[in-house]
């Protein structure tokens, strides 16, 4: 018994020492809730450009919960999250310190930070259709609008409206046009539908490939992401069958969400963090963005990649990004009602 | 013997521990407004009940039939193949179910090879021609959770099976009785509902499947109206629901079978040899137990291994062990101190406990019914409130990995307590009597009589645990230290964003860390049962 006692002792001090690592004198802790694969290439360079020492750590989910809970005691420094709702529920939540930074005003238009300067937007994505190329024809879709139309019965798929991105656009969409005409849209959708809603974007535009659907909702991003996809070529396939539509550029623009971050209340690295935040709305990072994550610039000195730019030029909807935020428990009401 | 006494105090105040994050997510339900309620029911709620209700009747028959067949066959018929498939039976247990839901979606989709081939054969053009079931539907759920959990009960229900004496069998042949049916089942019930207990659990709690397959379950509105609605409160009560279904249903069961006795008379028992049986029998026997075999592991891992071969995995080897080491050895230490709280605390309710006593640790083994996510954000509200009383300020990364240990425990508890209770109910009464008697303290007892008699039970609930660990996300995600990846958390990085092509490589690092144990395990039952008969 003794004797298992001390194995277990050897295995707990084992695993400690395994990962404790000592704390370096530059660091700066991100709670992030975009995936590593993503953002890791940005901390590598920032790393590299000023020693300081990035800790990451990832979850979709409950991070909010995990800072408030923490309070003053939390590591965390920095946190980025993929959509306004949660950046807007960690300033509700009264999280994030005001940032006064020369650097970070210039690089940010105004409409794409919080009025009182907590949160910023650090990069753009439209939410776009894709439709088939053989058969829709490219001028048969102006607006989101128009998805209600009865033409469209059984040839449109979505990923589940209760998704972050349905719900922010179908938020952007009660903005526009008030909460009824939405629900009337959102119902009038969900019978236009080819199946039940399933799957992420790009699974929307893989039924569109196949047959199963003509209009598709889906992220910027994911067309780049299928387009150059060396991992799973079968994925360039799914890109080159669809056409990308910007929708609503006679009127209000195309609706975009945007991914940002803000500087923790009690953040203990608060320089650091200003730095990294700096850092990822310099051009040299806002050029990762587009080119890597295919994802729109925020600073306006930065022009989109040549692949981002050869999609098309647009008017984005500008709504103040905040509205998202605001609207999302509405819309979420309604996808519920109209079973989206 | 009083009820209140240096085993029951301590024991019932570690339970109360145990559960404090349930009960605060408890608070933060009642906190919260009621105003949500009206919508809810008058839109999703009664259908997310009845997915709810419909998958948990599904996934419970369907594992019922896998488990309790396989287990019948392997333990009393020689057929061809049976002494593999008593180990191989438990492989689907190391597969997770996030990860089969993807592998059958790939395969059985309208791009799949599956479909892919049938319209060359009939020369179909497109999906309008003809009719393919959905996989991601209730009833692909069904499928693919089933064909992942049966191994609980097929684990518990052959432990109990194998210790099944001969005496039994002789009378029941007497009588002209079937065997199955008078004898093995009525014994292992305990065994047989502890595994459908956990089964049921796991299905109530899944959100990696649900969500992948669009099934609008309650856990996945609880995500809806915590995310959606910007309502923790209300997704707390949505999650209370889940709890209380699943506490009714065990208290109903163990009210149905209080007065019933499952321990033998006489401890000293030949066990029954394997029966021959007939070359068509064991063809049958053989494809029986082949089926939950090929749909909960051969599949999964062909495709898996598919991805690998085809050179869309990401292959960082050095990365990939050393993730597996963390994984390992977290899910080593963690499932080691469920399995010793897990011993003492069933051992102390059976024998040294008052009802409130044993309603308190029977709760502590409830929180498997939570999503893991929620239950994650119910120890980080219960740590914050700590940290507000106590102000203990720990180095970030123990405090972390202590953290991380306490939920494990909250959440696995169950399936520790599960086993183990499942061996006990069958330990005479008087042979604890007679330990007593003798002199010998409590302690010594549990040692010298209760340990050795409910070996094979530690066993198996501590692999069961080990290996759900090492699969377990939601809870590892939300509450790790900075830079800490296990095997599961590094295949969601790209799971989450649906590229487990990418993360093949380490899906199959998962099941194959799973495997070991796995077959250890299901030796040493082997071993262990034959010496004590």
């Amino acid at each position: 018994m003794k004797n298992y006692f001390l194995k277990l002792l050897a295995i707990f001090c084992f695993i400690f020492c395994f990962v404790e690592t000592v704390y370096a004198k530059s660091e700066v802790n991100v709670y992030s809730y975009r995936q590593p694969i993503l953002i890791d290439p940005f901390f590598d360079e920032f790393t590299k450009t000023t020693g300081i020492k990035v800790n990451v750590l990832h979850a979709k989910k409950g991070l909010l919960e995990r800072v408030i809970s923490e309070g003053a005691n939390t590591p965390a420094d920095l946190v980025l999250t993929v959509d306004i709702a949660r950046l807007s529920q960690f300033v509700q939540n009264d999280l994030l310190m005001e940032v006064s930074s020369d650097i970070l005003n210039k690089n940010i238009p105004s409409h794409l930070r919080d009025s009182n300067n907590k949160w910023f937007a650090l990069s753009k994505r439209a939410r776009i259709l894709a439709v088939s190329k053989d058969r829709v024809s490219n001028n048969s879709i102006k607006n989101i609008e128009d998805l209600a139309d009865p033409k469209w019965r059984g040839k449109i798929c979505t990923r589940p409206g209760s998704h972050d991105y349905n719900r922010s656009l179908l938020a952007s969409i009660i903005a526009a046009n008030g909460e009824e005409k939405a629900e009337e849209w959102a119902s009038n959708l969900v019978l236009n539908l080819a199946r039940k809603p399933e799957g992420n974007d790009r699974a929307q535009a893989k039924a569109v490939h196949e047959g199963v659907c003509d209009v598709a909702v889906m992220n910027t991003y994911y067309f780049g992401k299928m387009k150059f996809n060396e991992k799973n070529p079968e994925q360039k396939e799914w890109a080159k069958s669809i056409n990308l539509i910007f929708t609503n550029q006679d009127n209000r623009g195309n609706h975009i969400n945007v991914a940002g971050g803000g500087i923790v209340k009690y953040s203990q690295n608060k320089d650091n963090a200003i730095a990294l935040l700096e850092f990822l709305t310099k051009p040299e990072a806002q050029v990762l963005y587009s080119k890597m994550n295919y994802e729109y610039p925020v600073n306006p000195n930065v022009e989109p990649s040549e692949e981002l730019s050869s999609w098309g030029v647009f008017i984005e909807d500008q709504l103040p990004v905040e509205r998202l935020a605001e609207l999302a428990p509405t819309a979420q009401k309604i996808i519920d009602r109209v079973g989206w | 013997m009083s009820s209140w006494n240096i085993w029951s105090v301590p024991v019932g105040i570690i339970s109360l521990i145990i559960i404090s994050p349930v009960l605060a997510i408890f608070y933060s339900a009642l906190l919260g407004d009621t105003t949500l309620w009206p919508h809810l029911f008058s839109t999703v709620l009664p259908r997310y009940l009845l997915n709810t209700l419909l998958l948990m009747l599904g996934v419970g028959s369907l594992s019922l039939v896998f488990g309790i067949s396989t287990a019948w066959l392997v333990s009393r018929y020689e057929f061809p193949g049976r002494s593999i498939f008593e180990w191989a039976l438990l492989l689907p247990a190391a597969v997770p179910a996030y990860i089969i839901a993807y592998t059958y979606t790939d395969l059985l989709e309208y791009a799949g090879p599956v479909q892919g081939y049938l319209r060359e054969i009939f020369n179909w053009q497109n999906s309008q021609d003809y009719w393919f079931p959905n996989i991601r539907s209730l009833e692909g759920a069904v499928l693919v959770m089933s064909s992942v959990l049966y191994p609980y009960v097929y684990l518990l229900t052959r432990a109990s099976f194998i210790t099944l004496p001969i005496s039994y069998f002789q009378t029941s042949a007497i009588y002209g009785r079937k065997p199955f049916f008078a004898v093995a089942l009525p014994l292992a019930r305990p065994a047989i509902i502890a595994g459908l207990a956990l089964v049921l659990m796991e299905t109530i709690s899944d959100f990696g499947t649900v969500d992948y397959f669009a099934i609008e379950t309650l856990t996945l509105g609880v995500f809806n109206v915590w995310l959606g609605m910007n309502s923790l409160s209300g997704a707390a009560q949505i999650s209370s629901i889940l709890f209380f279904i699943v506490v009714i249903l065990l208290t109903l069961e163990l009210i149905a079978r209080r007065n019933q006795r499952f321990y033998e008379k006489h401890s000293r028992q030949e066990s029954q040899d394997l029966e021959e049986i007939s070359n068509f029998q064991k063809i049958l026997f053989f494809i029986t137990c082949l089926i939950p075999l090929i749909l909960g592991f051969i599949i999964p891992v062909s495709v898996l291994l598919n991805f690998v071969l085809k050179g869309y995995a990401v292959v960082n080897i050095s990365e990939v062990v050393d993730t597996a080491i963390t994984s390992i050895s977290i899910s080593f230490v963690a499932s080691t101190t469920i399995m010793l709280l897990s011993f003492v605390m069933v051992v102390v309710a059976t024998y040294k406990s008052n009802t409130f006593q044993k309603s308190l640790i029977f709760l502590a083994s409830c929180g498997y019914a939570f999503p893991g996510t929620i239950l994650a954000v119910g120890v980080v509200v219960f740590v914050g409130w700590l940290n507000d009383i106590f102000y203990f300020q720990m180095s970030y990364f123990i405090g972390g990995f202590v953290v991380l240990i306490f939920a494990y425990t909250l959440r696995f508890l169950a399936i520790g307590n599960g086993s183990i209770r499942s061996g006990i109910t069958r330990i005479n009464p008087n042979l604890i009597d007679a330990s007593r008697t003798m002199g010998r303290s409590f302690l010594t007892t549990m040692k010298k009589v209760i340990l050795p008699l409910t070996y094979t039970n530690i066993l198996v609930g501590g692999i069961l645990v080990f290996v759900d660990i090492l699969k377990e996300l939601p809870i590892t995600l939300l509450l790790r230290p900075f830079n800490f990846e296990t095997l599961a958390t590094y295949v969601y990085q790209y799971a989450s964003d649906e590229m487990l092509e990418e993360s093949s490589f380490a899906a199959l690092i998962i099941i194959l860390a799973g495997l070991g144990p796995v077959i250890f395990l299901s030796r040493t039952i082997k071993k262990y049962s034959t010496k004590t008969n």
